[in-house]
């Protein structure tokens, strides 16, 4: 992926959110703890919020430039979201969710796509089911599966693992890296964990108050520790 | 019950529903521009909207009855340019259900929109669909439910109206004459057993209505 | 929360308080119901009455002290709500039928009935309007689509106008176009806002209003037979001042007020 922030400037409820950076891997984490101000780059990247300033720029194309009163609205930017939780319509079946975003009538290759995607998250047995009916693991797995369906250019995932409990991570991850492997779609995935770092990014930018610490390869930022849980090398 | 009552019970039914329909769009526009939006000068339309809620009735009528007479400014454009009344018609027993009605479909309605999580319509934008199609498949069903109860209470209203009427439309045997305003004539009239008999008519409705409304719900729970 | 409670109510206790301790002027208006207090007469009169009973209440209160508390509607409203146990010492009305329901009903204090006095009927219309009308045959006219009267089935103003109508043979044609009023003054002001085309009141009614023109008169000899009975109510706490107030409407003073307003003294031809 290519993705570039510049000059964000975003004033939020207890700081300012600033920030400078470019993604070029494949799957990019934004890594910080909780109020960070990482689900707020993750809406102005979407379109779902406004910055202050901001240049936002996806693959070459100009998403946002307050400099030059550019902002592409959000159904246009073709980016996928995957929020922490509550993200399935509850008045659609899980079916009609999965198509929300892809083509109306799906020929040739997307219909081969929709049954790809269904097969690879393994979702097929819950097509017919209501969004209520489904456990935490499979809603997750089906809102992965919508956005994939809509064909984004880059998908953007807000800690999609945060709501399950560790058994549950372990079981989602793989799902995850299926997406990564097989698909090729370019991610930003928000987290505070940084086990999920390691399992499935290959950067990530560290931000903690709305500024951002550090960027560079999770092996070169983690380490080991005795703790079950990788954690930040000191000094950062 | 004889004719003229059926006809009665009949005309107040078929007004309330005219009333209620045609106060749904605006209603719904309304509820949801009150519940998503922030401009100046919103508290205006806020109170503008309460007004029949918070006025007495007969206070609404009267302003009505000025605003709609003949000689009013928007009803004598419509009589000048129309040749159609509406003060002492049946359109006047419309127009005066549904102003009373109005502030109570957009109270509901818009506590429906405050209750769908935004966060449904913006992936539903991520999405690819436009600012119609998010409504229209995400953010009305999810309201539906407090909508129609909006509705439903705004039709209970308009079935027995009262003050604005007798002001705006009269009280017009077989005219303009609903189930409240038959229930006051035959009081005056002293004839007690007939307007308890509407009286029980009135209370049938109302049950019919809540009932009706209870049915709804339970389906859309079970679904 | 509680403490935003409490300081909303302590606001609005201070702002009632604020708004109720603002001097203000006592509107005129004649008090309408309630029990009266001592040194005060309760009079339920006919709509078309008001203004000539205000006049003489001014008068009367200057001559004796004696306050009078007016209920002001339609004959049949008022007689209902006598009925109902409405707390009235005299009851004036526009016609015999309302106080023979009472008086058969023992409402009335036995001996203090008396017909005072007359009135008659007027077509109106609009002062503005631009049709002409030269009697109650030029109502079926198609230029006139909606007439205004009082209830005919039970508000006397109504009533005679309904009797008028059919006497001529004109009430099936008519009917159509009534739209009935809750008192004689409600007909009068559908006819000055200009929302009706025309309509039947008392002449009494017409002479007070700038707004409407009278096209044609009823005279007396060929209108239904109008009367105005009064009474004292057999429960009124006030009897002896209710009947003072009766002598005085009879009497030469009064009587020149009322023919002033343009009432005809005496009861109809019987």
């Amino acid at each position: 992926m290519k993705l570039r922030l510049h000059n964000v400037r975003l004033p939020l409820a207890h700081f300012v959110l600033e920030l400078d950076a470019e993604f070029t891997g494949q799957v990019a984490a934004i890594f910080g703890p909780s109020g960070a101000g990482k689900t707020s780059i993750l809406d102005l990247i979407a379109g779902l919020r406004r910055a202050q300033s901001a240049q936002i720029e996806l693959d070459g194309r100009a998403l946002t430039d307050t400099g030059h009163d550019v902002f592409v609205p959000t159904r246009q930017r073709g980016v996928g979201y995957v929020p922490q939780e509550g993200a399935l319509f509850p008045h659609l079946s899980v079916l009609h969710n999965l198509q929300y975003g892809a083509p109306r009538h799906p020929v040739g290759e997307s219909k081969s796509q929709f049954g790809h995607v269904v097969e690879m998250l393994e979702i097929g047995e819950l097509v017919n089911r209501r969004p209520q009916s489904l456990s935490g693991g499979e809603k997750q797995r089906v809102a992965l599966a919508r956005a994939l369906l809509s064909s984004p250019r880059l998908l953007l995932l807000d800690e999609p693992l945060a709501a399950l409990d560790q058994p549950l991570k372990l079981k989602i991850m793989p799902y995850l890296q299926r997406v990564r492997d097989e698909f090729r779609v370019p991610m930003i995935y928000v987290t505070h964990n940084a086990n999920e770092v390691m399992a499935l990014c290959d950067e990530v930018l560290v931000i903690d108050q709305g500024k951002q610490i550090r960027q560079g390869a999770p092996g070169d930022l983690f380490t080991a520790s005795d703790e079950p849980q990788f954690v930040l090398k000191n000094g950062l | 019950m004889s004719a003229q009552e059926v006809q009665i019970v009949w005309f107040t039914a078929r007004v309330a529903a005219l009333s209620t329909v045609l106060i749904l769009p605006l209603g719904i526009a309304l509820a949801w521009l009150l519940a998503r939006r922030d401009w100046r000068g919103k508290s205006v339309v806020e109170t503008v909207v309460a007004l029949p809620l918070v006025l007495p009735p007969v206070a609404t009528g009267l302003l009505l009855l000025k605003l709609l007479g003949r000689r009013g400014p928007l009803g004598g454009f419509i009589y000048q340019h129309f040749g159609l009344d509406i003060v002492f018609t049946w359109r006047g027993v419309v127009v005066a259900a549904a102003v009373m009605s109005f502030p109570l479909l957009v109270r509901a309605a818009r506590i429906a929109f405050q209750e769908v999580n935004p966060r449904l319509e913006q992936i539903a934008s991520t999405l690819g669909a436009g600012f119609t199609r998010v409504f229209f498949t995400v953010t009305l069903p999810l309201a539906a439910r407090g909508i129609v109860a909006g509705a439903l209470l705004a039709f209970s209203r308009a079935l027995g109206e009262f003050g604005a009427t007798i002001l705006v439309a009269g009280n017009i045997p077989g005219k303009t004459q609903t189930i409240s305003l038959s229930i006051y004539t035959l009081v005056q009239l002293g004839h007690d057993v007939d307007a308890l008999r509407l009286l029980s008519v009135s209370v049938g409705l109302a049950f019919l209505v809540v009932w009706g409304s209870e049915l709804f719900y339970r389906r859309r729970d079970r679904a | 929360m509680r403490k935003a409670l409490v300081g909303y109510l302590a606001c609005g206790v201070l702002c009632s308080s604020v708004v109720l301790s603002i001097p203000a002027k006592e509107i005129d208006v004649p008090k309408q119901h309630g029990v009266a207090p001592a040194g005060e007469l309760t009079v339920y009169a006919a709509a078309s009455l008001s203004d000539v009973l205000q006049e003489l209440s001014t008068e009367y209160a200057k001559q004796t002290g004696e306050k009078l508390v007016f209920n002001f509607s339609a004959s049949s409203t008022l007689e209902r709500q006598i009925e109902e146990g409405a707390p009235a010492d005299v009851f004036f009305s526009a016609d015999e039928e309302k106080m023979d329901s009472l008086e058969r009903k023992g409402l009335l204090l036995a001996g203090t009935r008396h017909s005072l006095l007359s009135n008659s009927l007027v077509i109106v219309v609009p002062a503005d309007a631009s049709w002409q009308l030269t009697s109650a045959f030029d109502l079926t006219n198609a230029v006139i689509q909606r007439i205004a009267i009082a209830e005919p089935q039970s508000v006397p103003a109504g009533i005679y106008a309904k009797q008028y109508l059919s006497k001529l043979g004109l009430w099936n044609r008519l009917v159509s176009k009534c739209v009935p009023a809750e008192n004689v003054r409600a007909a009068l002001a559908a006819i000055e806002s200009g929302n009706v085309d025309a309509g039947i009141v008392y002449k009494t009614d017409a002479r007070i209003s700038r707004t409407v023109s009278v096209a044609y008169e009823v005279p007396p000899a060929e209108g239904p037979k109008i009367s105005y009975p009064v009474a004292v109510l057999k429960d009124s706490k006030a009897a002896d001042a209710a009947k003072r107030l009766i002598h005085y409407l009879k009497s030469e003073a009064a009587l020149q007020v009322f023919r002033k307003y343009g009432f005809l003294v005496g009861a109809g031809p019987q």
